[in-house]
């Protein structure tokens, strides 16, 4: 059981995600825009952070940045959502410091699967292990 | 059928043209209601750029965007889309742009942009200018339709915070405030695009600039808007010398001053003598616009 934080402004997008996480046993919390986003994050340290590149109040890059710059935050796992184009979301997840990207609209038969995927090959605790199994590297 | 009356005679090509769909002025809606119908136009694009009611209404302030003489269209009650006219001496500029994803293809869009130039020529306008984003293939057609055309491509560009990397000619860098910064704007030789162009740079605010002296001789400042989170607003003016050691330099002197800021800066032209160095000093392109222009003038 993983503590997953997520960064999604659109209602339908993050009730779907939070409920294929939470059906397989994950503790989820939602952020809609960036500002509580990153206090949530500073407040609960999540397992891993799940990120729309596209909110309202904030570039994805910017938190991104933020969170990868932060002492208390960076070694979490970061995993930018996007409907970028494949090769600029890999590109933009890498400069940025992201440890791996999922393509917009999601999968509902997959997402929970990529997620558990990346937290087995990037344990809690662990920051040497920064490989992004089942979702896309960067 | 639309609600404006028109204060000057309309141009013979709008006396004749029907719009499809009701247009009314943005004015008659809060930003609230407009943030979300713009929101809803964008949902499907390639690059979404979502905003709050928050950043709306900054962009409407920092772009001199006029609300009464902006549109939106309507099918009864329901948005179908909008867009919204920014307004200085002598000339508009068109932004904004969007319809409903299930609502296009039936001439909203064109609706709204006859809407737009009928308002900038009884505002006297003597030209038009808008940006597209390139490889909209819709919307530049459009647009080359109602007479534009196409003047230079302008790139947005982003660099990850970190400090600076890469080789740098040695400098000396004066760090000066938002005064000295209006004053070298003022001296600037490089045609601005209406998002940095002088009245949005000062109404953005929050600006701060940087003059290097390299010592091989070369010189030149950089104006940049500086938030909590991020570096923006980026113009840079070589004086003598080499522009990408000069910009290699001033980059760094910013850089090292923010390292852990993020840096997004928008419509570099993409002949712009400074681009080398921004690439050098780890800028990315993340897209381009196209700048298009529509004089007025008979």
């Amino acid at each position: 059981m993983a503590t997953i934080l997520i960064f999604e402004d659109d209602p339908h997008q993050s009730r779907l995600m939070r409920r294929l996480l939470e059906h397989s046993g994950h503790q989820v919390t939602v952020a809609h825009n960036g500002e509580d986003g990153l206090r949530m994050a500073m407040a609960s340290v999540p397992d891993v952070i799940l990120l729309d590149m596209g909110l309202p109040d904030m570039d994805g890059q910017t938190i991104a940045g933020l969170i990868k710059g932060s002492s208390l935050l960076g070694h979490i796992p970061l995993i930018a959502v996007t409907a970028w184009p494949e090769d600029f979301a890999g590109q933009m997840a890498q400069a940025y410091g992201c440890d791996g990207y999922l393509s917009k609209p999601i999968s509902a038969r997959t997402f929970a699967t990529q997620i558990e995927a990346f937290l087995e090959a990037s344990p809690p605790d662990d920051p040497s292990t920064r490989r992004a199994e089942g979702t896309d590297r960067p | 059928m639309t609600h404006t009356a028109h204060t000057s005679l309309p141009h013979p090509e709008e006396a004749k043209y029907v719009p499809p769909c009701t247009l009314v002025p943005a004015s008659h809606y809060t930003v609230a209601e407009l943030t979300e119908a713009y929101n809803q136009t964008r949902v499907d694009y390639i690059v979404p750029m979502p905003m709050n009611v928050a950043r709306l209404q900054a962009y409407i302030d920092h772009y001199d965007v006029d609300l009464t003489r902006s549109v939106v269209a309507l099918d009864g009650e329901q948005m179908l889309g909008l867009a919204m006219l920014g307004v200085r001496p002598g000339r508009t500029w068109i932004t904004r742009l969007g319809v409903l994803p299930n609502r296009r293809g039936r001439g909203t869009g064109e609706a709204m942009m006859r809407y737009l130039l009928q308002q900038s020529r009884d505002l006297g306008a003597h030209h038009v200018i808008l940006e597209v984003i390139k490889n909209n293939v819709p919307a530049h057609r459009l647009f080359r339709k109602l007479g534009f055309h196409e003047t230079r491509e302008l790139l947005i560009l982003r660099r990850p915070p970190g400090m600076p990397q890469g080789e740098v000619p040695p400098y000396e860098a004066l760090h000066q405030d938002e005064e000295a910064s209006l004053a070298l704007l003022r001296q600037r030789r490089s045609v601005p695009s209406w998002l940095d162009d002088y009245p949005s740079l000062r109404n953005a605010g929050g600006l701060a600039c940087i003059q290097v002296e390299l010592q091989d001789g070369g010189r030149g400042w950089l104006v940049y808007q500086v938030t909590v989170f991020q570096l923006a607003r980026l113009v840079l003016q070589t004086e003598r010398g080499d522009a990408t050691q000069v910009t290699r330099a001033l980059l760094h002197a910013l850089h090292t001053r923010y390292p852990a800021l993020d840096t997004k800066t928008e419509n570099l032209p993409a002949d712009d003598p400074h681009l080398q160095g921004m690439l050098d000093m780890g800028y990315v392109e993340v897209f381009r616009r196209i700048e298009m222009h529509l004089s007025l003038c008979p």
